[in-house]
């Protein structure tokens, strides 16, 4: 206990110092605080953007529809596969699409398409397009030709809400061309290309007919219960309902461009919280050694009347640590108070594209007691550590060196 | 060795390297210093004087040679046993007082005794006491940069002795002081070598401490030159 009191004191004697170097380590700790659950919330976003606007955080199709748009490939079994979604605890929501590439005609011009057939009761918790709709309605009337399409494509077809388009699809088997005149319903804006100008939204009845595929499906879009589920690869989810015939595929698989770019956040994320880290230690090992050097005189009479090379190591490791617990106390606080200030204003990285992910909303930090524990445990633990060096050096230090001419 | 004996140094030499070059600082000092003497070295700068208390208190290892403390090798020991040697059977007055800041005078004066474990309360009662013997009563809970020098020299010489040692090495302990206030302190340091029968050495400049040393130990180039016992 001796040792921990001199040890305080020792950290109190230069007090200027001691503020100036512990803000210097808080400043880092809640730089690395901050960035962890800055990055966290960007992860979040990011995954949430690309999975809820149209996505889904799974899929499951037939298991060569991907690879071959063929629009026969319909999933196997789909009743006996809907009615296990029902049951399944793990799925929150899902929705059944049938999906296949078309021509979209307007009096001025052609364009080619994704022409997605939906349910729009069950796929307004698996997407966003009807809270993204700009002009008219979501499938508001009951009329089976309605037609919603992004904001782009209207100005490339020169149309607008309640003109008359022709959607041309070829159907299953026979390849034969099939067409509908249909009534645009909706308009939707997402500021992102690939969706406001190359995707439109049927009702699945009228895709299944025009595609001549009865009453199946292409894909089923899944939620599930929770946000990181899908990034577990032991769920049973995967094996139950990507068995057989079938593919279920998470937001990972169907977007790797995405998934790499995080695991690639990741690592930025390691970096910079490495760099940080340097810091805050290199701030440490400046205060230590400062403190050691100025010191030796009296490390040298401590020595002298009696003190064991172990008490003078103690002591040493003991200022290390008394030094990382202030640094941890200004840095949790900072930290604590950036927190605040970023989940209330959050900060707006609105319409920027991250590998074909579109952030729609605010990134707010994703804060956690965790951040609060592991990163001040770090900084405490590397500060003893690091205090290991000096404390040896004075443990070792010969005491006609550091008295110099004293005796 | 006479029971009587607490010093006994035996062809003592110590051979500083530098650079490649040799200094021999001290050449072969054998001599024995008993218990209760009040013994002052002195020399030119240069002399060996300082090498020679540092060889005797164990703060230095000689090149060849025995330094004998109480009838033990202390030029034979090392790390945990020589602390713990120095601790308990030697006291040190440095000659710019050297006491911890961040402490008190009680804190301070209690430092050794309590890596000796000794309990609190015997603590607290032998450092009031050592207070009232060199003349600080009640400035125990003061810190040093609230002492004048010669009261830290004091605070310094009750540091030295709470613990009973059989020696006090004291460097220079009136250099930095004034002459009345190194007169004082002189006196006081006699008066405890006689009341507490502890030994005394010192390395000094000072003709005072000279003056009143009873026994006058000059060094010159590493070497005993006088030795007057008076």
């Amino acid at each position: 206990m001796f040792y921990l009191k001199l040890a305080w004191r020792n950290i109190l004697r230069n007090k200027r110092r001691t503020i100036i170097a512990s803000i210097a380590i808080g400043v880092g700790l809640a730089s690395m605080i901050l960035t962890d659950g800055i990055m966290i919330g960007m992860k979040d976003n990011l995954v949430d953007s690309a999975t809820s606007t149209l996505l889904g955080e799974a899929q499951i199709h037939h298991k060569y529809f991907r690879k071959t748009q063929d629009v026969e490939k319909t999933i196997i079994n789909k009743n006996e596969v809907l009615k296990e979604l029902g049951g399944d605890n793990s799925v929150d929501k899902f929705s059944e699409r049938t999906l296949s590439l078309g021509m979209i005609t307007s009096p001025s011009t052609v364009e080619s398409v994704i022409v997605y057939g939906i349910d729009p009761d069950s796929d307004k918790y698996l997407s966003k397009i009807d809270n993204r709709i700009r002009e008219g309605t979501y499938f508001g009337s009951e009329g089976k030709r309605d037609i919603v399409i992004g904001s782009k494509l209207a100005e490339v077809l020169e149309v607008s809400l309640g003109d008359r388009i022709v959607i041309t699809v070829a159907q299953a088997f026979t390849g034969d061309l099939s067409q509908e005149m249909f009534l645009i319903g909706g308009i939707y804006h997402f500021n992102v290309k690939e969706m406001d100008n190359g995707m439109v939204f049927i009702r699945k009845e009228k895709a299944q007919e025009m595609l001549n595929i009865s009453t199946e499906i292409h894909e089923i879009a899944v939620k599930f219960t929770g946000i990181r589920m899908a990034e577990d690869k032991n769920l049973t989810f995967w094996e139950k309902y990507g068995s057989g015939e079938n593919e279920a595929l998470s937001w990972a698989k169907i977007m790797p461009e995405l998934k790499n770019m995080l695991d690639m956040t990741d690592v930025s994320l390691y970096m910079m919280g490495g760099i940080l880290f340097f810091i805050v230690i290199f701030g440490i090992i400046n205060a230590l050694f400062m403190s050691l050097y100025e010191r030796m005189f009296e490390f040298g009479i401590l020595k002298a009347v009696g003190t064991r090379p172990g008490g003078l190591r103690k002591l040493i490791l003991f200022e290390a640590a008394s030094l990382a617990v202030i640094s941890n106390i200004i840095g949790i606080i900072l930290g604590f108070i950036g927190s605040i200030l970023l989940v209330k204003y959050g900060i707006d990285y609105g319409g920027i594209e991250i590998s074909g992910a579109y952030m729609h909303e605010k990134i707010y930090p994703v804060m956690t007691i965790f951040q609060y524990i592991k990163y001040p445990v770090f900084v405490l633990i590397f500060t003893i550590i690091i205090g290991l060096y000096p404390a040896i050096v004075a443990g070792r230090m010969k005491v006609t060196d550091a008295l110099r001419k004293s005796m | 060795m006479d029971q009587k004996t607490i010093i006994s140094t035996e062809n003592l030499v110590k051979t500083y390297k530098d650079n490649g070059m040799e200094a021999k600082a001290v050449r072969g000092i054998s001599l024995e210093i008993t218990s209760g003497e009040f013994t002052a070295v002195v020399g030119p700068s240069g002399s060996g004087k300082t090498t020679f208390l540092n060889l005797i208190s164990g703060l230095d290892t000689p090149t060849k040679g025995t330094v004998m403390i109480n009838n033990k090798l202390i030029s034979e020991m090392k790390g945990k046993e020589l602390s713990d040697f120095r601790r308990d059977n030697i006291g040190f007055v440095f000659q710019s007082y050297n006491l911890i800041p961040v402490l008190t005078v009680e804190e301070n004066i209690e430092y050794i005794m309590l890596l000796q474990n000794v309990p609190k309360s015997e603590r607290h009662e032998r450092v009031i006491k050592i207070l009232e013997e060199v003349g600080l009563s009640g400035l125990e809970t003061r810190r040093p940069t609230q002492l004048s020098g010669g009261q830290q020299q004091r605070v310094a010489i009750a540091r030295a002795m709470v613990s009973n040692p059989t020696l006090i090495l004291a460097d220079e302990p009136t250099a930095n002081l004034d002459s009345e206030m190194g007169s004082e302190l002189l006196k006081m340091m006699k008066v405890l070598n006689e009341t507490t029968g502890m030994t005394f050495l010192f390395s000094t400049h000072d003709e005072m401490i000279m003056d009143r040393a009873r026994r006058l130990i000059t060094l010159k180039d590493g070497l005993v030159k006088t030795d007057e016992i008076r």
